[in-house]
C-alpha cells in the first residue's frame, strides 16, 4: 500500500484529492508526491534508495549475505544525527562492527524479546524510534501486517526488516561480490564488495572500506559506474551495472 | 552562626618569598630583592618597595626603577622549607597549629585560650617568641575565620568577636584571592564585572542564588564572604530513610489499582523528599504478594513525578504477573500464582542528591521518551532485554563487546585505552558467536594448526548444527600469544578468516585443540 502514493501522480486530479483525504500521515501536498523526507544516508549509499534515503513511513526490506551490516551502514548516518535506533531480536551484535560502520553507539539499543512478543515490542518502541532494524522470528499474518504497517506509515518510522518482509516497499538484497585479501592462505580479510540489487534503482556495486576511521561505504572505482556518475548526475540510479559485469 | 565560626589568629610575614629568598642568599635586609615567577615579580621585600617595585612588573621594569635589585626566581621547595624550619619554634609553644601556605600559619585561639590570660597577652607573647628565634617581621591578625583572619592580619588588625561580617564587607571583592589565587581568581572578574565590588555586596546575596549561578565554587565564596569557614557541613544524605509502606486490602493483581495506590504513596514520599530537599534520581518498587513473594526492582528516574512511579508499578506487577520473572536478573523475584495478589507496595529512594548534581543537561540526548520506552520495555522483559553498546579493550570481538542494560551504569572489565596487541584488526565481524565447529581438510581431517601455520588446506566448515559450508578462500593462521607471565589469564589460540562459497566470511579460532567460531561476517 505504501506505494499507491507514488503511482498517483499519474492519476487525474480528481482521484488523487479522493486518495489524499483517504490517507494518515499526509501533513502537505508535496508529501503527498514525495512522501515524507527520508531519512538520510551515507553518500554512497545514497544512490541505493529510490529516494536517495531510508523510506519514512514504510518498510524496507534487506536479504542476502550481508543484510545486517547493510542495514546498519544504511542506518549510522540517522544516529549519528540524533535518530535513535534499536535493533531487535538479530543475534548478538559486535560493537566494534557497528563502530566500523559509522553508527553512533550512544543512540543505538538491542532489544531481546520473548519471540512471539517481537510484534508488541516493535510497536511499542515505534512509539519514539526513528529507525528499527528487526529479525523477525517468525512471518506475521496478513492481519497483523497490515497493523505494522499502518502503525509504520503513522510514526513515519524507518524499518528495516532482515528477511523477506511481504508489505516493503522497497527490498534489496545485499551479497558479496568478493572478499580481498585473502590470497589463498597469505592474507586476511581487507575489503569487501558488495553487490547489492534493488529492484527500482538497478544493481550497484559497493565497497566496504573497513579500515579504521574511514567507517563508510564507497562505491567501486570501476570505469563504467565513474564515467556514468560524471555524465548523468542528475539520475542517481546510473551507477546500474550490467548483470554480466 | 556561632557554631561555625571559629576565633583564629593568623601570623604572617609579608613578602616571605622575598624574605625566605634574602635568606639563603645571605643577603642583608636592608638590599632590595624581588622573587620572579612566570616573568613577573610575585614578592619582593620593604625596601625593593621603596624603590617603586611592585608585584606584577616583569623583570625588566623592575631593573629599570632599581638597578641593584636583586632577583630570584620562585622556588616553592626553599619557600616551604625555609618556613617549616622557622616554625619549630611555635612546636614548643603551641599545641595546635595550621600551615596555611609558607609564610602563614594559622593558630586557633580556642587553643590559647587556657594558657593565656587574653588575646591581646596571647598575641603578644606568641609574636615574641617567634620573633626572637626566627628574626622575621611577623604581622598578626584574629578575626572569627581563617579567611578574615588572614585579611585581617595583612594590616595587623583584631577584629572584635562578631564583628567579622562587618570587616569583610568592607573589603574588596578581589580579597577572595588571598583565600587561593588560582581557584578564585576567575570568579573575582565575572563578580566585579557584575557590579559585586565588595565582599559585603557577595554576602548579601542568598545561597541558594549563589549555588545556581556559580555552583559549588560560588557558594564557597559566599561563604568566605559571609565569614563561615569554607568547608561545608558534610552532606548528611539519608540521614532519615525515606521510605512508604502502602497495605492494599484486599490483595488486588490490577494493575490500574496498584498504580492508583503508588500515585497517592509517591506523592507522600516525595514530598518528603523535596523537603529534606533532595531529589530522588532512583526509586526501589517492592512489591509483596499475599503468598510472601517479593518482587523487588529499582527504576530509575527521570523527574520526581508521582505518574512516573505509577507507571513503572503498573509495569512492575504486570511484567510479574504475566511470569516473565524468569527473564529478569533480580534474584528477589519469584512466580507469582493468579489467585494470590499483591498486599503490599513498598516505594523506597534508593538514592538521593542535592538538587544540582541530578541536573541532567538541557542538551542530554536521551529524550524522556526515548527513556519511557525503553523503561517500559525493561518493565515488561526485565532489564537485560534492553541493552545499550559500548566498546572495551580486548582482543577477539567477544572481548571488547559491552552490552550494559539501559539506565545502569557500565562497568568495563578491560581499558579500551590499552594498546592490545594482537587484537583482530578491522574489518571486524557483525556477529558475535562462540560456537563449536569443525574444520575439515580434504581428507576429512580435522585441520591442525601450528605457530608456522596450517598443515593442510581447509576445505569443509560443520556447525554444530549439521550445517556444512564449502571453503573457497582462507586467510593465513596467526597465532595470538596473550597473558603468557600469568598461568591463570594465559591465552593461546591461532585465528584464521574463511570464505565460503557462498560468500559468507568466517572468522574462527583454535584454543586448546578445537575450533571455534568466534565471529562472523553477515
Amino acid at each position: 500500500m505504501g506505494m499507491s502514493v507514488h503511482h498517483a501522480v499519474a492519476a487525474d486530479p480528481q482521484t488523487l484529492r479522493e486518495q489524499l483525504s483517504r490517507l494518515p500521515g499526509v501533513t502537505t501536498a508535496r508529501e503527498l508526491f514525495t512522501g515524507p523526507e527520508p531519512l538520510p544516508v551515507d553518500g554512497m549509499l545514497a544512490p541505493v534508495f529510490a529516494r536517495g534515503g531510508l523510506p519514512r513511513g514504510e518498510i524496507l526490506s534487506v536479504t542476502g549475505t550481508l543484510a545486517l551490516s547493510f542495514a546498519c551502514a544504511a542506518a549510522a548516518k540517522s544516529t549519528r544525527e540524533q535518530h535513535w535506533c534499536a535493533a531487535v531480536d538479530t543475534p548478538e551484535l559486535a560493537v566494534a562492527g557497528l563502530a566500523d560502520l559509522g553508527i553512533d553507539l550512544e543512540h543505538f539499543v538491542h532489544v531481546r524479546t520473548p519471540p512471539a512478543d517481537w510484534q508488541r515490542v516493535v510497536s511499542i518502541l515505534l512509539e519514539t524510534f526513528d529507525l528499527l532494524i528487526i529479525a523477525p522470528p517468525a512471518a506475521p499474518s496478513p492481519q497483523e501486517r497490515q497493523r505494522l504497517t499502518a502503525k509504520v506509515r503513522e510514526r513515519r518510522a524507518s524499518l528495516i526488516a532482515l528477511g523477506p518482509m511481504p508489505g516493503s516497499s522497497e527490498s534489496c538484497e545485499v551479497s558479496v561480490a568478493g572478499w580481498d585479501g585473502l590470497h589463498a592462505g597469505s592474507g586476511r580479510l581487507r575489503a569487501c564488495t558488495v553487490r547489492v540489487r534493488h529492484p527500482r534503482t538497478g544493481e550497484h556495486l559497493l565497497t566496504w572500506p573497513l579500515t579504521p576511521g574511514a567507517a563508510s561505504v564507497q562505491q567501486l572505482p570501476t570505469a563504467s559506474g565513474a564515467e556514468a556518475a560524471t555524465c548523468r548526475p542528475a539520475h542517481p540510479q546510473v551507477q546500474v551495472i550490467d548483470g554480466a559485469g | 552562626m556561632p557554631a561555625e565560626t571559629q576565633r583564629t589568629l593568623v601570623l604572617t610575614v609579608p613578602d616571605w618569598s622575598a624574605t625566605a629568598a634574602a635568606e639563603t642568599h645571605g643577603w642583608a635586609a636592608h638590599e632590595p630583592v624581588a622573587v620572579l615567577r612566570g616573568g613577573r615579580i610575585v614578592s619582593c621585600n620593604a625596601a625593593a618597595r621603596a624603590a617603586g617595585i611592585t608585584t606584577g612588573i616583569n623583570k625588566r621594569a623592575a631593573q629599570l626603577r632599581c638597578p641593584q635589585v636583586r632577583i630570584t626566581g620562585w622556588d616553592e621547595d626553599l619557600d616551604q622549607r625555609i618556613f617549616a624550619t622557622g616554625l619549630d619554634v611555635l612546636e614548643t609553644s603551641l599545641a595546635r597549629f595550621t600551615m596555611l601556605a609558607p609564610g602563614e600559619v594559622s593558630i586557633p585561639l580556642t587553643a590559647l585560650a587556657r594558657t593565656y590570660p587574653s588575646e591581646d597577652a596571647a598575641v603578644e607573647e606568641l609574636l615574641t617568641t617567634v620573633t626572637d628565634a626566627t628574626g622575621w617581621e611577623f604581622f598578626a591578625g584574629i578575626a572569627d575565620s581563617v579567611f578574615a583572619a588572614m585579611l585581617a592580619a595583612r594590616t595587623a588588625t583584631r577584629v572584635l568577636p562578631g564583628q567579622t561580617p562587618d570587616f569583610l564587607a568592607a573589603q574588596p571583592t578581589a580579597a577572595l584571592a588571598y583565600a587561593d589565587a588560582h581557584t578564585y581568581g576567575e570568579l573575582v572578574t565575572v563578580f566585579e564585572r557584575l557590579g559585586l565590588d565588595t565582599l559585603g555586596a557577595l554576602a548579601q546575596l542568598s545561597e541558594g542564588q549563589m549555588r545556581t549561578r556559580f555552583g559549588t565554587l560560588g557558594v564557597q565564596a559566599h561563604r568566605l564572604a559571609r565569614g563561615l569557614p569554607v568547608h561545608q557541613p558534610v552532606d548528611h544524605v539519608r540521614q532519615r530513610e525515606h521510605l512508604i509502606e502502602v497495605p492494599i486490602s484486599p490483595p488486588s493483581t490490577r494493575g490500574d489499582e496498584l498504580s492508583f495506590h503508588a500515585r497517592t504513596a509517591a506523592a507522600e514520599l516525595f514530598a518528603g523528599i523535596r523537603a529534606a530537599g533532595f531529589v530522588c534520581p532512583s526509586l526501589t518498587i517492592e512489591l509483596v504478594a499475599a503468598g510472601g513473594q517479593r518482587s523487588q526492582r529499582t527504576w530509575r528516574l527521570e523527574l520526581m513525578d508521582e505518574n512516573l512511579v505509577a507507571d513503572r508499578v503498573r509495569w512492575q506487577s504486570e511484567g510479574w504477573l504475566a511470569g516473565q520473572s524468569a527473564v529478569a536478573a533480580e534474584p528477589v523475584d519469584e512466580g507469582l500464582a493468579e489467585a494470590d495478589g499483591v498486599c503490599a507496595l513498598t516505594l523506597a529512594a534508593a538514592e538521593l542528591l542535592a538538587p544540582l548534581e541530578a541536573h541532567t543537561s538541557l542538551f542530554a540526548q536521551r529524550s524522556g521518551y526515548v527513556t519511557h520506552t525503553l523503561e517500559r520495555l525493561q518493565g515488561l522483559y526485565g532489564p537485560e532485554a534492553v541493552r545499550v553498546p559500548q566498546l572495551q579493550g580486548g582482543r577477539e570481538p567477544a572481548e571488547t563487546n559491552l552490552w550494559t542494560p539501559w539506565q545502569q551504569q557500565p562497568r568495563p572489565e578491560r581499558s579500551a585505552a590499552a594498546p592490545w596487541p594482537g587484537r583482530l584488526p578491522a574489518p571486524h565481524p557483525m556477529i558475535v558467536d562462540r560456537a563449536p565447529v569443525e574444520l575439515l581438510d580434504r581428507q576429512g581431517m580435522s585441520v591442525i594448526a601450528r605457530p608456522s601455520g596450517l598443515d593442510s588446506t581447509p576445505v569443509l566448515l560443520r556447525l554444530e548444527s549439521g550445517a556444512q559450508f564449502g571453503i573457497v578462500d582462507h586467510s593465513s593462521a596467526w597465532p595470538v600469544e596473550a597473558d603468557w607471565w600469568d598461568p591463570a589469564r594465559a591465552q593461546y589460540r591461532v585465528r584464521l578468516q574463511v570464505l565460503t562459497a557462498c560468500g559468507q566470511a568466517f572468522l574462527l579460532c583454535k584454543e586448546h585443540g578445537r575450533w571455534h567460531i568466534t565471529g562472523r561476517y553477515a
